[in-house]
C-alpha cells in the first residue's frame, strides 16, 4: 500500500462508521426515553432513585455484584428466564432510564436480580391459599400486627406432605427445608431469647455449613416443595425440640402459634421488609420449583433482614450458594443499652458473643434498599405482560 | 539453506549489503532499549501480580468463604482489579512494547524522541496503578472493561497521547516509500484507541448515555478494544514475526490487503451480540451477530495468507521459540473467531450468554492469541535490545508448554462448563443452584490451569529477569528450542 491518505482516510472511515452505527444511531433511536404515565399524569413509571438506592446502586458496583448477577429478563420466546420466575414480562430499554451506572450482567454465577424488590414478601402472601394454617396465621397476626401481611407467608397450607416428604434426607435435610412458619419471622427478629426459645433455627445453624449431608437436601427441596413459599411444617420443629427430627407435619399449624407471642416485642424486621411489600405488584405467579426455599429462622424470604442475613452469610440461607459474604458491609459492636432494632440475629456458631450485637453498615442498609427497589413488575405499554404464548420482539422504540 | 532448513543467511545479498543493513538494524535497536524494555519491565510486573490475582479470583469462586471480612479482598473487586490489571498493565504495555520496537524498525529510523515514551510508560503505569488500587477500595464505576475510577483514566488517556503521539511524529521520519502490513495494522491501533477509549469516556461519564445504551457503548467498547487494539497489534506482530523468522516474504500482499480492511470493517461492528436477547432494538444486535459471522473473511484471509507464508516451514517452529509461539497465537486467532461466531448464533447464545462460556472468549482473545503472540515478539525483541542470548532453552520450552496446557486446559473447561450450565439454567425444572453447582467441578479444574498458567509465567519472569541483569548467554547465535548445526552468524531466529 502507498501513501498515507488512503490508509488514514480507510482507519477513520470504518471506525466512524461502527461509532455512528452502533452508538449515535441507537442514541437517536432510544436514548431519550421518557417514564410512563396515565394520561392525567398518575401512575409514573419507572421513576428516580431515591438517595439510599442510589448510594445503594454505588455499593453494588463497587463491590461487583454484576460480575454473577445479572439484571434482565429475556424474552419467553428467547430464553426460559420468565419460566424461572424471574419476571413476568421481558425488560425493555424503558425500565432502565434512571439506571446510572447499569448493570445488565453478563453472567450469572447468581440469580438474576431485575425483579428481586417484586419478590419481597408481601405478595408471596397472595400466592398460597390461606386455608389450614389460617390459625396459625391469626397467631402470628395477632401477636404482631406489622406482621399481619407477612405472617401468612409461612402460613402456607398446601405443602406440608410433600415438604415432609423428603424424610429419607434425614433431619439434616428436613431442617433447610423447613421455612418458619408464621411464628419464625418474629423470632427472626426477635429477641435474645430467641437461642433458648426455638431449637428449629439451631438445628439449621448447625447442618448448614457442613455440604456433605445437606447437599442430597436441594434438589429433593426444590422437587418436593413447588410452592417454594414457606410452607409451615418447618415450623413444628420449634414447636417441641423433642419432635424435630420427626417433624410430624400435621402439627405444624399449631407450632407457631406458641411461639409468636414470644416474638412479638420485636416486630422490626418486619417492618424493614414492608418498603418491599408495598411496591411490588403482585406476579401472580406461584413460585417455581425452582425458586429457593424458605430457611427455617429466617426472616421471610426476600425481606430486608433475609437481605441482610443472606448479605451476611449467604450458606445460611442456602447450603449450596455459591456467593461470598459480605461481612465488612457490617460491624460487630457491643450493645450499649437496649439491642439495634436492625441487628441481625443470629444463632449457633455464628451468633455474636453475649453482649454484642452484628448490625448492617449504611452501605448495607443501602445496597439493600437498592435491592428491594428493584422491581420490573409494572407493566409497560410496548411489552406484552406474562404472555404464555410467544410474542413479537417488543422492539423497544419503534 | 543449511542442512536444518534454517535461512541463517540470505544468499541474495552480498556481503557488504548485508553488513550495513546489520549495522543500522543494530542501531536502531539499541535507540529503542530503554524505552521498549521500559514498556516490558512493566508489563511483567503487572503479569505477575495480574497472575497472582488471577489465581485469587480463580479458587474464591469456587471456595466462597475465603477472606470474607477483607472489603477489598471480596471477589467483587479482585475479579475486575484482576481483568484491568492483566488488559491495561500487561496486555497493552507489552503490545505498546512491542508496537514501539516494529515502529523503528519499519520505518526504518532510529528512535526519535525517547522521553516521550519514557513518560507515557510511567504515566501509564501510574495510571494503572491508581486504577487497580481505586477497584480494590471500591471506587469502581461499574462499567465492565471500563472500571477504572475517573482519575486513574484520565492519567491513562495523558499517558496514552504521549505515545501516540510519538508515533504520528515516527511516523514522519520514515524512510522508504513502502508501507508494510504490519504498519498498517499498527498504525490503526494507535489511531483507534485513543478514539474508542475517548469515545467510551465520554458517552459513559462526561455526557452520560440513557439507560441501557450505557450497556451498548460499554460492550461497544470492550468488543473493539480486543478487536482494534489488541486484535490489531496481535494481527500485525504476527504478520512481522512469521515472515521475518523464516527468511521469506509474506505469500501474498493482496490478501492481506483485503484481510486487513475487511477487519477493519467488520470486527468494529462487532459487540452487540453479547447483549443478545436482552432490552436492545433486536436490529442492533443482529447487524452485531452479522458482523460477527462476516469476520470469518478476515480471518480466513490471515489465516490462508500465513498458513502460504508457512508452507513448507513448519519444521521450523522445532527450532525457534518466536516462531512457535506466534504460530500457536496465530492458531489460536483463528479458533477465537470461530467460537465467536459460535456463541453468537442466538440458537447458542439462548445457552451460553449468561455463563462461563464467555469468559473462554475472552481468554481465547486476550491469550491464547494475544499474549502468546506477544510472548513470541518478546523471545525475538529483548535478545536484540540487551545483546544477550537467551539462557536457557529448556524454560523456554517449559513456558510454552505450561502456556499451551493451561490456557487449553482453561478453555475446554470454561466452554465445556459454561454450556452445561447455560443448559441447566434453560430447564427451569431445575434449581438454580444447580446450575451453578454443574459448574464447580469445572471451575476447580479452570483453578488448575491457572496453576500451569501461574508456572509459565513466573518461569518467564524469571527468564526476562536474567537477560535484564545481563544474564544471558553471550553468542552470536539465538537460543534455539533444540539442538542445530549453526553455521552462520546473521541468524533471524
Amino acid at each position: 500500500m502507498k501513501g498515507l491518505a488512503p490508509l488514514f482516510l480507510g482507519i477513520f472511515g470504518t471506525f466512524a462508521f461502527s461509532w455512528v452505527g452502533l452508538t449515535m444511531i441507537p442514541n437517536w433511536q432510544i436514548g431519550h426515553l421518557d417514564p410512563q404515565m396515565e394520561e392525567d399524569g398518575t401512575d409514573v413509571y419507572p421513576q428516580p432513585q431515591s438517595g439510599m438506592v442510589e448510594r445503594g446502586s454505588r455499593v453494588y458496583a463497587a463491590n461487583g455484584c454484576i460480575y454473577c448477577h445479572s439484571q434482565q429478563v429475556r424474552a419467553d420466546y428467547a430464553a426460559d428466564d420468565i419460566e424461572r420466575k424471574w419476571g413476568d414480562r421481558r425488560s425493555a430499554p424503558r425500565d432502565y432510564i434512571f439506571e446510572r451506572p447499569i448493570f445488565l450482567g453478563k453472567m450469572r454465577m447468581g440469580q438474576d436480580l431485575s425483579n428481586i424488590g417484586a419478590r419481597a414478601p408481601a405478595e408471596q402472601e397472595n400466592v398460597p391459599p390461606a386455608g389450614a394454617a389460617s390459625p396459625a396465621a391469626q397467631g402470628g397476626a395477632a401477636a404482631a400486627p406489622p406482621a399481619a401481611s407477612v405472617a401468612p407467608t409461612g402460613a402456607n397450607p398446601s405443602p406440608p406432605a410433600k415438604a415432609g416428604s423428603p424424610p429419607p434426607g434425614g433431619p439434616a435435610p428436613k431442617a433447610t427445608t423447613s421455612p418458619p412458619p408464621a411464628g419464625s419471622p418474629p423470632a427472626g427478629a426477635g429477641s435474645p431469647a430467641v437461642h433458648s426459645a426455638s431449637p428449629a433455627p439451631t438445628a439449621s445453624a448447625a447442618p448448614n455449613p457442613k455440604a456433605p449431608p445437606a447437599s442430597p437436601s436441594p434438589s429433593a427441596v426444590a422437587k418436593a416443595s413447588p410452592a417454594a413459599s414457606p410452607s409451615p411444617p418447618a415450623g413444628s420443629p420449634g414447636t417441641s425440640p423433642g419432635a424435630s427430627p420427626s417433624s410430624p407435619p400435621p402439627k405444624a399449624p399449631a407450632g407457631p402459634a406458641p411461639k409468636a407471642p414470644l416474638a412479638s416485642p420485636s416486630p422490626s424486621a418486619i417492618a424493614n421488609a414492608s418498603p418491599g411489600g408495598t411496591t411490588s405488584v403482585s406476579s401472580g405467579t406461584p413460585a417455581a420449583e425452582a425458586r429457593p426455599v424458605q430457611t427455617t429462622g429466617e426472616p421471610p424470604m426476600y425481606s430486608a433482614a433475609w437481605q441482610h442475613v443472606h448479605l451476611y452469610s449467604p450458606r445460611r440461607i442456602n447450603v449450596d450458594s455459591n456467593m461470598p459474604s459480605y461481612r465488612f458491609l457490617y460491624q460487630m459492636r457491643r450493645i450499649s443499652d437496649v439491642p439495634s432494632d436492625d441487628a441481625l440475629k443470629f444463632s449457633g456458631s455464628e451468633a455474636p458473643p453475649e453482649g454484642w450485637e452484628i448490625v448492617p453498615t449504611y452501605d448495607a442498609k443501602c445496597l439493600v434498599a437498592y435491592l428491594i427497589s428493584l422491581n420490573q413488575s409494572h407493566p409497560l405499554k410496548e411489552v406484552r405482560s406474562a404472555a404464555p404464548a410467544a410474542s413479537p420482539p417488543a422492539a423497544p422504540g419503534k | 539453506m543449511n542442512a536444518s532448513g534454517i535461512p541463517l543467511k540470505e544468499p541474495s545479498v552480498s556481503a557488504a549489503a548485508a553488513d550495513a543493513e546489520q549495522v543500522e538494524r543494530a542501531l536502531i535497536d539499541a535507540s529503542t532499549r530503554v524505552p521498549v524494555l521500559m514498556f516490558y519491565t512493566s508489563a511483567m510486573a503487572w503479569l505477575i501480580i495480574g497472575t497472582l490475582l488471577a489465581g485469587f479470583v480463580s479458587f474464591k469462586l469456587h471456595s466462597p468463604d475465603l477472606f470474607s471480612d477483607i472489603s477489598f479482598l471480596t471477589w467483587g473487586r479482585v475479579r475486575p482489579a484482576h481483568m484491568n490489571v492483566m488488559v491495561y498493565g500487561w496486555a497493552s504495555m507489552a503490545g505498546m512494547g512491542t508496537a514501539i520496537w516494529l515502529m523503528a524498525r519499519l520505518c526504518r529510523t532510529v528512535l526519535r524522541y525517547p522521553l516521550l515514551l519514557v513518560a507515557g510508560a510511567g504515566f501509564w503505569n501510574l495510571g494503572v496503578l491508581l486504577g487497580v488500587g481505586g477497584i480494590l477500595v471500591g471506587d469502581s464505576t461499574g462499567y465492565q472493561w471500563l472500571e477504572f475510577p475517573h482519575y486513574a483514566a484520565i492519567v491513562l488517556f495523558v499517558a496514552y497521547t504521549l505515545v501516540v503521539s510519538w508515533a504520528v511524529l515516527m511516523f514522519r521520519f520514515r524512510r522508504g516509500e513502502q508501507i508494510y502490513i504490519t504498519q498498517w495494522y499498527l498504525l490503526g491501533a494507535f489511531l483507534w484507541f485513543p478514539w474508542l477509549y475517548a469515545a467510551g469516556q465520554l458517552m459513559l461519564f462526561v455526557v452520560p448515555v440513557q439507560g441501557v445504551l450505557q450497556a451498548a457503548v460499554g460492550w461497544w467498547y470492550a468488543n473493539n478494544l480486543l478487536f482494534l487494539w489488541f486484535g490489531a497489534i496481535g494481527l500485525g506482530t504476527a504478520y512481522y514475526m512469521i515472515p521475518k523468522v523464516i527468511g521469506r516474504p509474506v505469500y501474498s500482499y493482496h490478501l492481506a490487503t483485503i484481510g486487513f480492511w475487511t477487519y477493519a470493517l467488520f470486527s468494529s461492528w462487532t459487540g452487540m451480540q453479547r447483549l443478545v436477547d436482552g432490552p436492545f432494538p433486536a436490529w442492533m444486535i443482529t447487524a452485531s451477530i452479522a458482523a460477527t459471522i462476516l469476520t470469518i473473511i478476515p480471518v480466513a484471509t490471515v489465516g490462508l495468507n500465513h498458513h502460504m507464508t508457512m508452507q513448507g516451514y513448519f519444521p521450523l517452529l522445532r527450532y525457534s521459540p518466536t516462531l512457535r509461539f506466534t504460530v500457536f497465537g496465530a492458531i489460536s486467532y483463528t479458533v477465537f473467531s470461530v467460537v465467536g461466531v459460535l456463541i453468537s448464533l442466538r440458537s447458542v447464545a439462548r445457552y451460553v450468554n449468561f455463563t462461563q462460556a464467555s469468559i473462554a472468549y475472552s481468554h481465547l482473545g486476550l491469550y491464547a492469541f494475544f499474549t502468546m503472540v506477544i510472548f513470541g515478539s518478546m523471545y525475538y525483541i529483548v535478545p536484540r535490545l540487551v545483546g544477550r542470548e537467551w539462557r536457557y532453552a529448556s524454560l523456554i520450552k517449559l513456558h510454552f508448554w505450561a502456556s499451551v496446557y493451561g490456557i487449553g486446559l482453561m478453555t475446554l473447561m470454561l466452554l465445556a462448563g459454561g454450556f452445561l450450565q447455560g443448559a441447566n439454567m434453560e430447564n427451569p425444572s431445575l434449581a438454580f443452584s444447580e446450575t451453578t453447582e454443574t459448574v464447580l467441578p469445572y471451575l476447580r479444574g479452570r483453578s488448575l490451569s491457572g496453576l500451569l498458567l501461574t508456572a509459565s509465567h513466573f518461569i518467564f519472569a524469571y527468564h526476562f529477569g536474567l537477560m535484564l541483569l545481563g544474564l544471558g548467554r553471550t553468542s552470536t547465535v539465538p537460543t534455539f528450542l533444540n539442538p542445530v548445526e549453526a553455521e552462520g552468524s546473521e541468524a533471524h531466529l
